[in-house]
């Protein structure tokens, strides 16, 4: 059964897994003002829509050759509702509103980013005691 | 060892694990993480992989079993993510096995098969996307592989004991691995 070992692998995957998180986790964690979803379909950009200046419910479907998404606008919050997609794992994903947060539909290579406009240029300066 | 009895080995390792790959397809799976599966084809890859006397009959076993499963129930976009996930979670498992002598028990060798069955898979998404943001997803999907690796590995642990009791076994077990 379990040998000492496996519980040593085990936990260095672990710690593994978070290894992304620590270089581009960061990006999600700061402060935001306004906010816009990025959809691009297949890596190249198909439309971007302001987040943060919208308000009530916007509906549209974006049709590619493998098959139609539609997106929903609630407020500040982006989602996709329906899909055509044959695991319906966009539309598990919910709605999302902060940046760096992101819908994908695999099959359809459609992704929703949400960015900022703000300008990160504050990391880069260290504190000095 | 016997020619005949290792063509039937293989041929029935591969229907079960296309079997498997099946079942789970019809099975729901609770929304975890998008991606999120059981794995339960992986079971077959790691008996093979401590059964059959070479790891190349493992590999085949997994390869034929990928083939397979994109014409029964994939497409080309399937079979690209259970390619690359497949064969880099073959490479990792067949290194822990082959590295690690005996320090390492299947369940460690299958929870390395599931997690980078994980990063095989998330490194086509985030090329086919085109966005290093899905790497995001890796502690979630990687815990919940491990997880499931750790279950495969504890079922292998129990079957392979009593596979290797099949007569074929009997004359070449000893000296091949």
């Amino acid at each position: 059964m379990f040998k000492k070992w496996d519980i040593i692998l085990i936990a260095l995957l672990i710690c593994l897994s978070f290894l992304p998180e620590l270089f581009i986790g960061s990006k999600q964690t700061e402060q935001y003002s306004t906010t816009y979803a990025e959809i691009t379909l297949d890596g190249r950009l198909y439309k971007t829509v302001p987040l943060s200046a919208h308000h009530g419910t916007t509906r549209f479907t974006i049709n590619t050759t493998q098959g139609s998404n539609v997106v929903e606008i609630k407020d500040a919050a982006i989602g996709i509702i329906d899909a055509d997609c044959p695991d319906q794992i966009c539309i598990n994903m919910g709605f999302i509103a902060k940046p760096g947060q992101t819908v994908v539909c695999l099959p359809h290579k459609l992704m929703i980013e949400v960015k900022t406009d703000k300008n990160s240029n504050n990391d880069d300066i260290i504190p000095a005691f | 060892m016997n020619k005949t009895f290792h063509t039937v080995f293989l041929g029935l390792l591969v229907a079960q694990s296309l079997a498997l790959f099946v079942i789970e397809g019809m099975l729901p799976v609770p929304f975890i993480a998008p991606g999120a599966k059981l794995g339960l084809a992986n079971l077959i890859t790691v008996i093979a992989l401590y059964t059959m006397p070479h790891w190349r009959d493992a590999l085949l076993v997994l390869f034929i079993r990928i083939m397979l499963a994109t014409m029964f129930g994939g497409g080309p976009t399937i079979f690209i993510y259970s390619l690359a996930g497949g064969l880099l979670s073959f490479i990792a498992m067949l290194a822990v096995k082959k590295l690690g002598q005996d320090k390492f028990s299947i369940i460690g060798v299958s929870a390395v098969g599931a997690f980078f069955h994980n990063v095989g898979q998330l490194t086509v998404a985030v090329t086919v996307i085109q966005s290093p943001l899905l790497w995001l997803y890796l502690p979630v999907l990687a815990l919940v592989g491990i997880a499931t690796g750790i279950a495969i590995g504890f079922v292998a642990n129990l079957t392979v004991p009593h596979i290797k009791k099949l007569p074929g076994f009997s004359n070449w077990m000893t000296d091949t691995v």
